[in-house]
């Protein structure tokens, strides 16, 4: 009863939409100013990495070399070399985005309200956006590889599955979106009844796990976008 | 659980705007340095095969040369070696000859030197032996019969000796 009560109480306030601010009809939530923040921390060691590139790299720059090498090549096996480096900065800016807005869940004050401080993967709106774009570039990637041919595996094996290619289409983005937004806010949720219980300690072993949901969570949904991408644009002959 | 369209067009705003800050300072720098890099490789990796090509021919010239060398060497030994034989031969040929004709000189000397003392003591023991005869016999003879006398005198000597 008591932790059904705080798991209840602490569910309420979490899932409630904190408009920080608005200009004009535009609210801005604390999810997006937290996404700006990670947007500008992620540009700023990008930039720091690669202000100064030298023939042989060595810190920063080793390691963000080791992160695009590693990712290019995963991408390479999946849809082949060239399709790799032209998809990548999409792919590649999924996973470092979702990877560091789930890491800024684990932050040991996100459990806590501070306006403006929100893990932005926890919020559905966010994930919902996120799916949206893959929907909208495996559209758009298909018809530029393909051109109207793109919209021929519809009908493929046969004519009668039209409805459900097309019903597929629409269930893909939603279950990104909603892995994604379940798993990290239902870590985060455990978290905040955890610490509501004994704020010392407790919550660490649920935080390490959340360390590596946020790492799987943020793969599959980067590797489940490739694959999409993959199959809209491969030519087959 | 309700969605809130500003959030989702935002979000959608956001990452479109990573992907191309991302673009500007993560892939592009660091996919056109990776690729300088693995050009790099393939030219120095181009550049020691030429490298190792030239030396392998270089060597083969350089053992060329060496053999070349070698064999004019053994050539010029062979050439050295002939004539030294040649020149040695002379030489010991010039000194046979040499030394021929110097003995046969000498014993030319010798005889003659050997008959002319013997015609000297020939003379000689005649005169003695005239003067002699005459003191002995105390008579002259003539000059003919002195000269048989001595010739037989000699003659008996020489063989007697």
């Amino acid at each position: 009863m008591f932790l059904t009560n705080i798991a209840y109480a602490s569910e309420e306030s979490h899932s409630a939409i904190q408009v920080v601010f608005s200009i004009g009809p535009v609210e801005i939530t604390s999810e997006i100013i937290t996404m700006w923040a990670v947007m500008l921390l992620v540009t700023i060691v990008c930039y720091l990495g690669t202000r100064n590139l030298k023939r042989i790299p060595s810190g920063l720059q080793n390691v963000l070399e080791y992160g695009v090498s590693t990712l290019q090549s995963f991408f390479a096996d999946l849809m082949g070399e060239k399709r790799a480096k032209q998809f990548l900065p999409m792919l590649m800016t999924f996973f470092i985005l979702i990877l560091c807005s789930n890491y800024s869940g684990v932050l040991p004050l996100a459990g806590e309200h501070i306006p403006g401080y929100k893990p932005p993967t926890s919020n559905v709106s966010v994930t919902a956006g996120f799916a949206i774009v893959v929907f909208f570039s495996v559209i758009i990637f298909g018809i530029k590889a393909k051109g109207l041919g793109y919209f021929k595996h519809f009908v493929e094996p046969i004519v009668i599955l039209l409805p459900i290619n097309i019903l597929e289409q629409f269930t893909r983005p939603l279950s990104l979106a909603l892995r994604l937004y379940g798993s990290v806010y239902g870590e985060e949720m455990v978290v905040a009844s955890l610490a509501s219980l004994i704020p010392l300690f407790l919550p660490i072993p649920m935080q390490v796990l959340g360390l590596l949901f946020g790492a799987i969570q943020a793969f599959v949904f980067t590797l489940l976008a490739a694959m999409y991408i993959e199959e809209a644009t491969a030519v087959h002959h | 659980m309700e969605l809130h369209v500003s959030t989702i067009i935002i979000s959608m705003i956001n990452f479109l705007v990573l992907v191309f800050l991302l673009k500007k300072f993560l892939y592009g720098p660091i996919c056109g340095m990776l690729d300088a890099r693995k050009e790099e490789v393939v030219n120095n990796l181009n550049q020691a095969e030429e490298a190792k090509n030239e030396a392998q021919k270089l060597k083969e010239d350089y053992q060329a040369q060496i053999k070349d060398a070698k064999n004019e060497a053994q050539e010029i030994i062979n050439k050295a070696t002939q004539i030294g034989e040649q020149t040695k031969n002379e030489i010991v040929a010039e000194a046979r000859e040499e030394a021929a004709k110097l003995t046969k000189k000498a014993q030319e000397e010798i005889s003659r030197e050997k008959s002319e003392a013997l015609n000297e003591l020939r003379s000689e023991v005649a005169n003695l032996a005239v003067l002699a005869a005459g003191k002995i016999v105390g008579k002259s003879i003539d000059v003919k019969d002195h000269e048989n006398m001595v010739n037989n005198f000699v003659k008996e000597v020489g063989e007697a000796k």
